[in-house]
This record gives C-alpha cells, sequence and structure tokens, in this order.
C-alpha cells in the first residue's frame, strides 16, 4: 500500500472514530451519517461476502459443475442442488400477507435440524461441567502445596496428592454450588430453617458472580476505547502524520 | 430578581454526587491515551490458563497444522486483534501451518488476512522466514449457520474445504484442496490443536459439536468467566482472555517459562523449561494497552467511591 493511499486510509478511520464518539456530546447528524455509513458498508460487505464466499462456491459452482483448462468437463455438475433454490425462495413469502405462511416451511427445517442436534450439543457442554464439579474435599497431604520452583526439576510437577489448601479451595466450590442450586428451588415451599439459609447464600453468590461478570465487562469496554485511542494518537497521529515509530 | 445558581447551594455530598458527565469522559479519554506514549513493562504472573495454552503451543512440533476460527473484526480490534498477533508470532516461528476459517461474521476473513499479512511482514523485516498464503496458510473465508458448519468440520472435515479457494501469492485463486496447508488432513483430528479467536458465543457453539480435537480459546474480557468454567472442567486446554491474557502470551514470549534470570516465571502447570523468544518482538498490544487499562479502572473504582461517599454524605444531611 503505497503512503498516500496508507494516510487517507488512517484518515477516513480517524474522522470516523471521532465521528461515531461525538455522541457522547449528544444526538448529532455527524454521529448519524457515520453510523449508517458503517451500517451500509456491513451490510454491503456481507451480501457480496455471502455470494462470493458461500453461495457461489458451495452451491452455485457445484450445482453447474466445472471445466477445465482445456475445455473438458473437470467435475459433474450436481443437479439436485437446484431444489434448494425454490425451498430458499420461500422464506421470502414472510412478506405476503396471502402467502407468508409459505414460511414457515424453510424455518421448520431449520428449526428441525437445530433442534435434532440440541442433545448432542447439551451432552458435549454440560456433561463435562457436571462431572467437574464432583470434587474432593478430604485432604490426602499437608496444608500448603509445595513451591514447584523449589522441587526437583527431575521429579516433574505435584500430582495426584491433594493438598488442604486445594481441598479447602474444592470445599468452597462444593458449598457455593449447593447454595447457588438451592436459590433455584421454586417448585415447592421450603420450610427447612438450613435450606432458606442456604438460599440466601446462593443469592448473595451469585450477586457476587454478577458483580465480577460486570467488572469483566467494563473491563473489555475500556480496552475498545484505549484501542480507538491508540488508532487516534500512535497509528494516525504519530506514526501516519509524524512518521515517528 | 436576583438569580441564583443552583450549584451553589448544593452540599458537598450532591456535588460529588453530579459531577458532570463530560468531565468524566475528559478524563477517562486522556487516563486511555497518555499512557500509551510511555510504553512501561509493568510486572506481571501470567494465570494458569494463559501458561497451559503458551505451553501447548510452543510444544507444536515444526510443520505440524492447527485450525483457527477466527471471529472477530474491527470491533474488539483492542482485544482479539492483540491475541492473534500473539498466536501468529508464535506459530509462524515454530514453522507451524494453519487453517483459518469463520462462523460469525463476513468480515471476519479480511481482518484475519490482514492481520496475518501484517505479522509476516513483520517476521520478514525482522531476517526471519516469510509465511506465504496458500503456501504456509489457508484462509477458507466465511461460513453462515455455525451450527451447522462445527457439525460438519466434526464429522466430515473435507465437506467444507470442498470448493473453497484461496489466494496464492500474486496468483488467481486456486482450489484449497491443492494447497500443501492440508496434505495429510482428511479429518478435524488431523489438527493439532481448534483455537478459536472469537469476541463472540461461537466458543459454544463448538465447544457443542467439534469433540474429535482439542481446544484453545482466545477471548475478549466479558467472555473470561464463562470461558474460565470450561477451563476448569477440562473441556479446554487453555485460553487467553482480555488484555491480560495478551498480556500474559507477551510476557510468556519474552521471557519463556522456568526460564532462569531476574524475569523468571514458574508456574505449577509446568515444571519443563520453555524458552520463549528473547530478543524478538514479542510485546504489542497487551503491552501498550496494560497500563492505560490500569489508569481506566482506576477511574472507575474512584468514580464509585466518589459517588458512593457523596450519598452516604447527602443522606446523613438529610437525616
Amino acid at each position: 500500500m503505497s503512503y498516500n493511499h496508507e494516510l487517507v486510509s488512517l484518515s477516513v478511520g480517524a474522522i470516523a472514530t471521532i465521528g461515531l464518539y461525538t455522541i457522547l456530546y449528544r444526538e448529532n447528524k455527524f454521529y448519524r451519517f457515520f453510523e449508517h455509513l458503517f451500517l451500509g458498508l456491513a451490510s454491503g460487505w456481507a451480501l457480496v461476502a455471502l455470494w462470493t464466499e458461500t453461495l457461489k462456491v458451495m452451491w452455485w459452482d457445484k450445482m453447474l459443475g466445472s471445466a477445465a483448462a482445456d475445455g473438458n468437463q473437470a467435475a459433474m455438475g450436481y443437479w439436485p442442488y437446484v431444489m434448494l433454490l425454490p425451498v430458499g425462495l420461500l422464506g421470502y413469502t414472510v412478506f405476503s400477507k396471502k402467502h407468508n405462511w409459505l414460511s414457515r416451511i424453510p424455518i421448520g427445517i431449520i428449526l428441525g435440524f437445530y433442534s435434532g442436534q440440541q442433545f448432542n450439543a447439551w451432552t458435549n457442554r454440560y456433561i463435562p461441567q457436571i462431572s467437574g464439579s464432583m470434587k474432593s474435599i478430604i485432604p490426602t497431604a499437608g496444608f500448603f502445596k509445595p513451591d514447584p520452583n523449589t522441587l526437583n526439576p527431575a521429579l516433574g510437577p505435584v500430582k495426584g496428592d491433594l493438598y488442604g489448601s486445594e481441598a479447602l479451595n474444592n470445599l468452597i466450590f462444593v458449598l457455593t454450588i449447593l447454595c447457588v442450586l438451592s436459590y433455584f428451588l421454586f417448585s415447592f415451599d421450603v420450610k427447612s430453617k438450613v435450606i432458606k439459609n442456604a438460599s440466601l447464600a446462593g443469592r448473595w453468590l451469585l450477586m457476587i458472580g454478577f458483580g465480577a461478570i460486570f467488572g469483566t465487562t467494563v473491563m473489555m469496554r475500556f480496552s475498545l476505547l484505549i484501542d480507538r485511542m491508540y488508532f487516534i494518537w500512535i497509528e494516525f497521529i504519530k506514526q501516519g502524520i509524524l512518521h515517528i515509530k | 430578581m436576583a438569580i441564583t445558581d443552583p450549584a451553589a447551594n448544593k452540599s458537598l455530598g450532591e456535588k460529588l454526587q453530579s459531577v458532570p458527565k463530560p468531565v468524566l469522559y475528559l478524563v477517562l479519554f486522556m487516563l486511555a491515551a497518555i499512557p500509551l506514549f510511555f510504553p512501561v513493562k509493568l510486572p506481571n504472573k501470567p494465570i494458569d490458563a494463559s501458561v497451559e495454552m503458551f505451553t501447548n503451543v510452543m510444544a507444536l512440533p515444526e510443520g505440524s497444522t492447527v485450525l483457527v476460527e477466527s471471529d472477530w473484526t474491527n470491533s474488539t480490534r483492542g482485544e482479539s486483534m492483540g491475541e492473534m498477533e500473539a498466536l501468529l508470532r508464535i506459530l509462524m516461528r515454530k514453522k507451524v501451518k494453519f487453517v483459518v476459517y469463520t462462523i460469525a461474521d463476513p468480515q471476519a476473513p479480511q481482518v484475519s488476512r490482514d492481520t496475518i499479512r501484517k505479522i509476516a511482514d513483520e517476521e520478514a523485516k525482522a531476517g526471519r522466514y516469510r509465511y506465504k498464503p496458500f503456501e504456509d496458510y489457508l484462509v477458507l473465508g466465511y461460513y453462515p449457520n455455525g451450527e451447522g458448519t462445527a457439525s460438519a468440520i466434526n464429522n466430515k472435515f473435507v465437506s467444507i474445504v470442498s470448493g473453497k479457494k484461496d489466494w496464492p501469492e500474486n496468483s488467481a485463486p486456486r482450489d484449497v484442496s491443492l494447497s500443501p496447508v492440508l496434505k495429510g488432513i482428511k479429518s478435524v483430528a488431523d489438527f493439532k490443536y481448534l483455537i478459536v479467536v472469537t469476541a463472540s458465543s461461537t466458543t459454544n457453539t463448538v465447544l457443542e459439536r467439534i469433540t474429535k480435537v482439542p481446544m484453545m480459546f482466545m477471548v475478549t474480557g466479558v467472555m473470561v468467566p464463562e470461558t474460565t468454567t470450561y477451563y476448569a472442567s477440562g473441556q479446554i486446554k487453555g485460553f487467553c482472555g482480555g488484555v491480560k491474557g495478551v498480556y500474559d502470551l507477551e510476557t510468556l514470549m519474552e521471557n519463556g517459562l522456568n526460564v532462569e534470570g531476574p524475569n523468571k516465571i514458574v508456574s505449577e502447570k509446568s515444571t519443563e523449561v520453555i524458552p520463549g523468544f528473547p530478543g524478538m518482538q514479542n510485546t504489542g498490544k497487551g503491552m501498550a494497552y496494560y497500563p492505560s487499562l490500569h489508569f481506566a479502572l482506576f477511574l472507575l473504582i474512584l468514580a464509585v467511591v466518589t459517588g458512593n461517599v457523596g450519598m452516604f454524605l447527602a443522606k446523613r444531611k438529610g437525616a
């Protein structure tokens, strides 16, 4: 990429970034312009990519077959793929009041495929987590785990033994799971004081968990802001305009 | 009639609760920008998940191949690009081939191509081997319907690459089945790892459907809590989360693991001595953004404390 081309590209990026951040001051036309520009570009790009990277190579070309450089047939066309077109087009009948029931056919096919995968998907995602939650809480060695730095490297990492500190961690983990699960006992009236207290503790633990998740969310948003600052101050002004590396 | 300034009648508690938003934004922008001009190496102890990911990637033999799912675009450049760059630096220096595909966003393949080219150029400028498209890596492009694609990858990988084309250097697009990168790859199990670099829930999609190859994730900060669950249950073999994850990888690339020296990094995950890449360009966005992130978070904590103190003072005055 030539220097001028790169500078123009950086300048457009910097102006667009500033334009989008003007929303912090108040709603304005400058912001709206760049918002629509971004949406338009993303939609246009998606349409082209959908054809060039998916429909053409995985459907159209396979349906028509291909010719070798000498003009002979290289790959046979697979004509049954043409049947997919009317099924896909039925999706657009959603815009017709009279025929919109037809759009349920492709939706039903997609839902059927998706539902069929769900049992396996659920198993793959949650069974390892359930089995991973069965943690031992009885220590088999001393309280503190030795620092791997002080061990003889020839012996390899410390494995097999459960140290007291690890058992304590596991105990906190197991208690947290039980308390949080007890919070979701909605099906019957809980009268036991133990379960009521566990449920209350579960609520508090959930709040702590949500707080941690919120903290990481904020951290991520800050990272995105820092990146934009890096783009404007370092990539655009320092390196792009002032040529300071 | 004299006009009185309403701010003048405000108590300290009320003033603390009503700091103007533009002032907060201005301070935040300054705190985010100023440290970028003064890069400093902050002390860092990489977390186990980062150490395990580094250990696994560093153990890849030369010439092996990994599958990379790249599901990020410029909207999460602040975290995902640093992760991708760190990963690419290691893969290229270890001469590991890679195949990139996308299921989340049609823009992602082009963003991946740009990032790969940038790191390949950086390596070439430093006098090392320059990765070539089609010869050393493939970008398969975008696949809509992530669920169906993930199932197909797991059950019949060849169906995913069939008909796909990629651009060799200075040449017309060619069928990817002719690329040396896919030599010997018949199933997804032939890849050493599936590494998912993502800013969306595609981690769940692949975790639920791909079972034949071990996985590692590179995720944004907001995804760290749920990804930690997958790591703790052994469903993934390591992960890199947010700017902290990037800085972890960069620290490990710079100092290695269990390598004697003033900056020795140890972990109970491995006692093996793994030298990093001393003297090479190891730091990038992780080191650049980490100090700014600290300052921004400090401002947030200060704002929360100030607001609460203000509320406490205002309530006490009201009582």
